[in-house]
């Protein structure tokens, strides 16, 4: 498959052996997650190891588009892996992170890195074109991770173009090595531990910066001078420029109404007003379109968007009328500390309310010493997590992760049952809400984290909502979302019907099966970027249809010159999820275990969550009388029953054993997958036929 | 292959008989002969009215990029949009148009968009000795490198004066690249140079890089780095203000 470089590198830490697994071994899953979990599938003989475990194996997966020019998928990579972070058990796992790396780690002539073993001493990868050195990390070992790349920068980036003393034989090149780095969070193997790229590139949820921190990996550095062949180069520049002049912002235009999300929001939006801005610029991944972040004149909070732009922002906010650069600061300390951003954006917020109830504190029962007159300062940030790195104090709790802590502390059951514990699904922080947006409650809970994926919750929830909220009328009607995203979602074309009734229907079901195969594959193995895509709206079209179905295999096909329809795709998809749904399994999987905390069936979510700020109405699409229309559905709880019953009609759908949730050999074998089949078997974990 | 770029090593000696480029290299590997005189035949030397120098005079180019690195994201989209074009492949090192970054920096001296200028007084063109590197007629005057003639000395590269020079090695095929804006593309269905469109500007999504057919100020940076960024930039929070 062209797109690809052909060669996969093989770490192996505790032999310090260098070797290579050739691409064509795994071409078949394409790139990203699907190769990244075929990969763990052969490598890890005993899927129930632990994240700190020798044996667990860590992938690093590029994708053929990566590095070249397909618009918001040219620089994403795929991290897999045991992950440390999912209460209470360590499910395998998936993370993911933008910036250069992916692209850089292609021209150095790469399709992804496995990461084995666990190295004796610190240790970092030196990887130049096809030249590949264990470096010693005792120097860089407790360096933030700015400083870890500045250093590395300082030793290996003297070569090259800018250099005109240097040989030109072997390529040039003005770029910085592309550097996946992890900070003293991970070195303390928290549960939280972020791996960092550049200055606000984060595989944050997951834990996977910790496991490296285990293996003694402090980084891997990449600089390539090579190319990516492309099956057809002039239908790749073609296809990259059909999207920007029909999907994307166009600078000519007026500024288009809608959101930070999609193909088509403008430059620079992505830390979501989360900083006040003065001189900057909008920045973007290798060959993006979008542009999402902003680096500024002071430099505080480049790059930073999302979660880590905003976690701090009300606490901020409270302290100084408005938000300040606190709280980019406070951004800054997750990035170089490398911790993640998304544990403590609820879990500051669960540490206040316990210090307001008197239960935290130095005088409560659960002993400990915060600067609480500190709070919306970047100081509290800083103290906060210099204890849970250190282990000091309530560090040595919080390092475990909030869901462990609370239950160190026997507030668990309470606390998850009111919601006071805003971590709805696998110990994962509360994001969007299971209760109303379905099938990102649904997803997660059927995987292994938080999932997310904005493909629904862009047009279906913020879309009419934040309309609503401003006192306009949404975008588009909600008869025309419908109709839109029907079309937009072959095979299944799926109904967006959040009604309380539909909810647990078949037709969520659906819903749930073609979102679990279409992220699967064309988000995360093709590695079309989140804020980008799915696009079943854009607010740039005459009619504000998006790009999705049409675009995805347009630029795929391009680059890599298969014949892959939407279909193919979603089929694939369908395939991966199979094989991620075998590996769970044998890590012990149950049906009975897909359960949300339990304030998602206790507490509505209007009353949203004590620790979050995840409260007011949500719009969404509802079919009510044969008639399309937005409802607010937050005054509502998921029905335990109802769900559990919903749950029979999702594994009957897949294929997959209703009593167990385990896959079939009959599901796996129509996937190929008869292999995995026999290892489900020989581990006594294959549903026997009825 | 190749050879080693140090500025005071032993120039090698360009045969003016058509010898091929593989050939000469393995001739430069061993550091043979002296400089020949080249096959650009009718050099006329005047005086650059910037700087005073002596260069050759060639007819102007009838067209310019301009960017403005203030505007610039980073993307390096215009980077692989050049390669892809040209060489068929997506790469970082075989553009003619070079972003460099730093993620720590503070804006604007994070980002440096550095294009190649169709120089009046071009020195890449006259250090050429093979005449392989020539403002093309057929092409708008347009300074391009003829892969047939260029025997790979790199005599160019090393004559751009600035950093990153912006002539490009092609170590894969060992030739000398620069930026003919587009004049020709292989490896992309449309009309390219002066008169056409250019991969570059057509692919930044945020519009840093536009062609002109009005000669900038040589001098500096203040004719070709400019301030692209309109009323619309500033609604987006982003700076719109001169640097």
């Amino acid at each position: 498959m062209k797109g690809h470089m052909g060669t996969i590198l093989r770490l192996d830490l505790t032999n310090r052996e260098i070797s290579t697994i050739d691409t064509s071994e795994y071409e078949e899953w394409v790139g990203g997650h699907g190769m990244g979990s075929a990969i763990f599938f052969d490598l890890v003989d005993d899927k129930s190891v632990g994240a700190f475990s020798e044996e667990n194996v860590i992938t690093m997966m590029s994708t053929p588009l990566a590095g070249t020019l397909a618009p918001a998928a040219s620089s994403r990579t795929e991290v897999q892996g045991i992950s440390p972070q999912p209460y209470p058990t360590e499910w395998f796992t998936r993370s993911n992170f933008g910036g250069r790396f992916s692209a850089m780690m292609k021209y150095a002539g790469y399709d992804g890195v496995v990461i084995e073993g666990k190295a004796e001493e610190p240790v970092w990868v030196n990887v130049v074109d096809d030249e590949v050195s264990f470096e010693d990390a005792s120097n860089l070992w407790g360096l933030g991770t700015w400083e870890t790349q500045e250093e590395i920068w300082s030793q290996i980036g003297t070569s090259g173009w800018m250099a005109t003393e240097s040989p030109r034989d072997t390529g040039e090149t003005t770029q910085k090595p592309a550097i996946a780095t992890i900070g003293p969070a991970g070195e303390a193997e928290i549960r939280f531990g972020s791996i960092q790229h550049d200055a606000g590139n984060s595989a944050g949820n997951a834990g996977f910066g910790s496991v490296l921190g285990f293996k003694n990996l402090k980084a891997i550095s990449f600089l390539g001078t090579g190319s990516i062949e492309m099956a057809n180069p002039s239908d790749t520049i073609e296809a990259r420029l059909w999207a920007e002049e029909n999907y994307a912002y166009g600078e000519d235009e007026d500024i288009p109404l809608g959101g930070f999300w999609g193909f088509g929001s403008t430059p620079g939006s992505g830390d979501l007003d989360g900083f006040p801005t003065g001189k900057a610029r909008a920045q973007g991944c290798v060959g993006c379109h979008k542009n999402c972040r902003k680096r500024y004149a002071d430099s505080v909070g480049n790059e930073s968007q999302c979660v880590e732009a905003v976690f701090y922002n009300s606490f901020d906010q409270a302290a100084h009328g408005g938000i300040t650069k606190e709280s980019a600061k406070a951004a800054d300390i997750t990035n170089q500390m490398g911790i993640n951003a998304y544990s403590l954006s609820n879990g500051i917020p669960y540490l206040e309310t316990l210090h307001e109830r008197g239960i935290l504190g130095p005088d409560g029962e659960i002993e400990a010493d915060l600067p609480w007159n500190m709070l919306g300062e970047s100081e509290f940030v800083e103290a906060l997590v210099e204890k849970i790195i250190n282990r000091d104090g309530i560090g040595e709790d919080l390092a475990e992760g909030f869901p462990r802590a609370a239950e160190k502390w026997g507030r668990f059951e309470e606390d998850i049952a009111d919601g006071t514990l805003g971590f709805q699904y696998w110990g994962y922080p509360h994001h969007y809400d299971a209760r109303t947006e379905v099938e990102w409650g649904y997803g997660s809970i059927l995987g292994a984290r938080d999932i997310n994926e904005h493909d629904f919750n862009w047009p279906m929830y913020w879309q009419p909502t934040l309309m609503y909220l401003g006192g306009a009328d949404p975008l588009i009607d909600a008869e025309t979302l419908a109709e839109y995203t029907m079309e937009a979602t072959p095979p299944h074309n799926v109904k967006p019907d959040y009604s309380d009734e539909n909810i647990y229907s078949e037709d969520m079901a659906e819903l749930v099966s073609w979102h679990r195969s279409y992220t699967r594959f064309w988000k995360q193995s093709v590695q079309y970027c989140d804020w980008a895509y799915t696009d079943f709206v854009n607010p740039n079209t005459e009619d504000m249809s998006g790009l999705t179905p049409e675009g995805e295999p347009r630029i795929f096909n391009a680059v890599t010159g298969a014949d892959f329809s939407f279909e193919d795709g979603i089929e694939l998809g369908n395939r991966i999820w199979n094989l991620d749904r075998a590996i769970w399994t044998l890590q012990g999987r149950h049906r009975d275990q897909e359960e949300f905390a339990e304030y998602t069936y206790g507490v509505t979510s209007k009353s949203g969550i004590p620790s979050s700020g995840v409260v007011g109405p949500h719009y969404m699409p509802v079919r009510k009388d044969g008639e399309w229309t937005y409802e607010d559905v937050s005054d509502r709880t998921i029905d335990k029953e109802k769900f559990n019953e919903w749950k029979t009609i999702y594994y009957e759908l897949e294929n997959w054993d209703p009593e167990t949730g385990w896959p079939t050999r009959d599901a796996l074998e129509a996937h190929d997958l008869g292999y995995v089949a026999d290892e489900l078997e020989a581990h006594g974990k294959l549903p026997q036929e009825a | 292959m190749g050879k080693n770029n140090t500025r005071d090593e032993a120039e090698p000696s360009v045969p003016d008989d058509g010898t091929s480029r593989r050939n000469f290299l393995k001739g430069a590997a061993v550091g043979a002969g002296v400089v020949g005189t080249g096959a650009t035949a009718g050099v006329l030397a005047l005086n650059n009215e910037d700087t005073g120098e002596s260069a050759k005079a060639i007819p102007a180019s009838e067209g310019y990029l301009l960017v403005d690195p203030a505007k610039c994201t980073g993307c390096t989209s215009c980077m692989i949009a050049c390669s892809t074009a040209h060489e068929g492949k997506a790469s970082h090192s075989l553009a003619r148009i070079q972003i460099t970054q730093n993620p720590f920096e503070g804006f604007p001296n994070d980002i440096n968009q550095e294009q190649c200028r169709q120089c009046t007084y071009a020195a890449c063109v006259e250090a050429c000795p093979t005449g392989a590197l020539e403002a093309d007629p057929e092409n708008g005057n347009v300074r391009m490198v003829d892969e047939d003639k260029c025997v790979g000395c790199q005599r160019c590269l090393e004559a751009c004066p600035y950093t990153p020079h912006r002539n490009t090695w092609n170590h894969e095929r060992e030739y000398a690249m620069k930026c003919d804006l587009c004049a020709d593309t292989p490896h992309w269905d449309q009309e390219g140079g002066p008169d056409g469109s250019q991969a570059c500007v057509e692919v930044c999504p945020v519009g840093a890089i536009q062609f002109t057919d009005e000669i900038p100020t040589q001098y500096d940076d203040e004719g070709y780095k400019v301030n692209l960024r309109d009323e619309q930039w500033e609604q987006l929070g982003l700076y719109a203000g001169d640097i």
